[in-house]
């Protein structure tokens, strides 16, 4: 079973179409990029994955659960850490990760438990009773990506998760994602070319709503006869083709 | 339990704003000081029973759950300004489960601005000398019950439908306009005519009129405005829920 597959996914918002018959197939324990630049479509698909907007016209599902017809089943198997802050700001770091696991509807032991795992697994411990409103931006990120963690989902949505940080937290946030790898399927969607090339097993690359090519990164180098993934995106955005 | 989690996270998000304190306990006490003050000062002869300790209390109770509304919708469209609201859209609970997560920590804060109203006027009734019908008070929480169902729904509502600017700013027309038209400030029933024609065509009167009569232990009219009152209250939630599903869709 994969864990995400979409056929002829398509999103419209008035005649223009967000995403366009979108074929995708994910495999369990991957880590697959979605790489685009703004407006290709990225956040509306990972909106339609994650049950947040219906699509328009074909199905998606999630380890084999449909979207559509079985949503509960599916926000049962995902989280997501957004492009924003999705934080509560007033709580401090330990209740932020004991409302979530709360909220998928741990018990407060477990919820207790999973919390302090959580603050140690991800070294929140000098920042574990600041609130999250006093975080560096990285810190925050990362607390979002806790949020998402503390849950164990199967498949795990990073939108955009380094976005407007620096390069010292970004990389920090790298290392945090590399250490997830095969634990979980993450699909994470970004603009950032060496950001795809660091962490991806394989990078679907998205433009005007389609994903113009798939692949792993060196797949994607070989097929435009490029050296990096940004010559290879260019490449491909100016025509389209499929590597993997 | 996500209603639980939820609620528990928005009452400590309220409870560590300072705001909550100034206005949902702290004005309308001193609004109650001031107008009892005002109240002593007019000579008996005027018969002015608006001023009196127990109508002032009845309707400042009122007049504090309107900002109860204006910190629900400062809440919601703060969540919805960040992507707090986004993931948990995207997480297990029902639709329900958020407005009981919502509703429930401002229910609390209204519970707290009557327990305040009271507790004042007790201490103030003294010193005043003026009698308060304590017996009457259970009572009035009961009656209460509506006025609250009905600001946290249009506090949801302009929570969902408006931004973290200008749903402060809509919620204090709101805020403005109810003591008027409940007749916090004046005798509707004194001034009547086309007045207290425009009162009647909204909520606010009957809450504060409802209040009154039971502090005053004159229970004839109650039944009527309690009836008007849960009508609009009913009202105003089931749109709030349905603004909420329809903003939730279009995410």
């Amino acid at each position: 079973m994969k864990a995400v597959k979409t056929t002829e996914l398509t999103k419209l918002y008035g005649n223009r179409r967000a995403v366009d018959g979108l074929n995708l197939e994910i495999e369990r324990g991957e880590l697959y990029s979605i790489l685009g630049v703004n407006g290709a479509g990225k956040t509306t698909l990972i909106k339609m994955l994650c049950c947040l907007s219906r699509p328009s016209e074909g199905k998606a599902f999630i380890l084999g659960k449909s979207v559509t017809e079985q949503s509960e089943e599916v926000k049962r198997l995902i989280n997501l850490s957004t492009q924003a802050t999705a934080v509560a700001l007033n709580l401090t770091v330990e209740e932020n990760l004991r409302m979530m696991a709360g909220i998928y509807g741990m018990k407060a032991d477990e919820a207790r438990q999973k919390t302090e795992e959580m603050i140690k697994a991800l070294s929140f411990e000098e920042y574990k009773s600041s609130r999250a409103k006093t975080l560096s931006g990285g810190w925050r990120r990362k607390l979002s990506i806790a949020m998402a963690l503390i849950t164990q989902p199967k498949i795990l949505f990073l939108d955009e998760p380094t976005l407007g940080l620096d390069v010292l937290a970004r990389r920090e946030l790298w290392k945090l994602i590399q250490t997830l790898k095969g634990k979980m399927t993450i699909i994470l969607t970004t603009h950032y070319m060496e950001e795809a090339q660091a962490l991806s097993d394989r990078i679907g690359i998205m433009h005007a709503g389609r994903i113009i090519a798939s692949g792993t990164p060196e797949q994607l180098m070989i097929s435009t006869n490029t050296t990096s993934i940004e010559q290879a995106f260019i490449e491909l955005s100016g025509g389209g083709a499929d590597a993997g | 339990m996500p209603v639980k989690a939820f609620a528990a996270r928005n009452f400590k998000e309220l409870i560590r704003d300072p705001l909550s304190y100034i206005f949902c306990i702290g004005l309308p006490i001193v609004m109650l000081v001031i107008m009892t003050i005002l109240g002593r000062s007019i000579p008996s002869q005027a018969e002015l029973e608006i001023f009196s300790l127990q109508n002032q209390c009845a309707g400042m109770i009122v007049f504090a759950f309107s900002f109860v509304m204006l910190f629900t919708a400062l809440l919601i469209s703060k969540d919805r300004a960040g992507s707090l609201l986004i993931r948990l859209f995207a997480s297990p609970m029902r639709s329900y489960e958020f407005i009981i997560g919502y509703a429930i920590p401002l229910a609390l804060i209204a519970v707290a601005q009557i327990l305040a109203c009271f507790g004042a006027s007790i201490i103030l009734s003294p010193a005043i000398g003026e009698s308060l019908n304590i017996q009457y008070i259970p009572l009035c929480f009961l009656v209460s019950i509506p006025s609250v169902i009905l600001f946290i729904g249009l506090g949801i509502i302009f929570g969902f439908l408006f931004s973290e600017k200008s749903a402060p700013g809509l919620s204090s027309i709101i805020i403005s306009a109810a003591p008027i038209l409940g007749g916090v400030w004046m005798d509707l029933d004194m001034i009547g005519g086309q007045l207290l024609a425009v009162a009647k065509c909204f909520p606010f009167y009957y809450a504060v009129s409802s209040c009154r009569k039971i502090m005053e232990g004159n229970f004839n009219d109650v039944p009527q405005s309690i009836m008007i009152l849960s009508i609009w209250a009913v009202l105003i939630f089931i749109a709030s829920v349905f603004v909420y599903r329809i903003k939730t869709k279009e995410n």
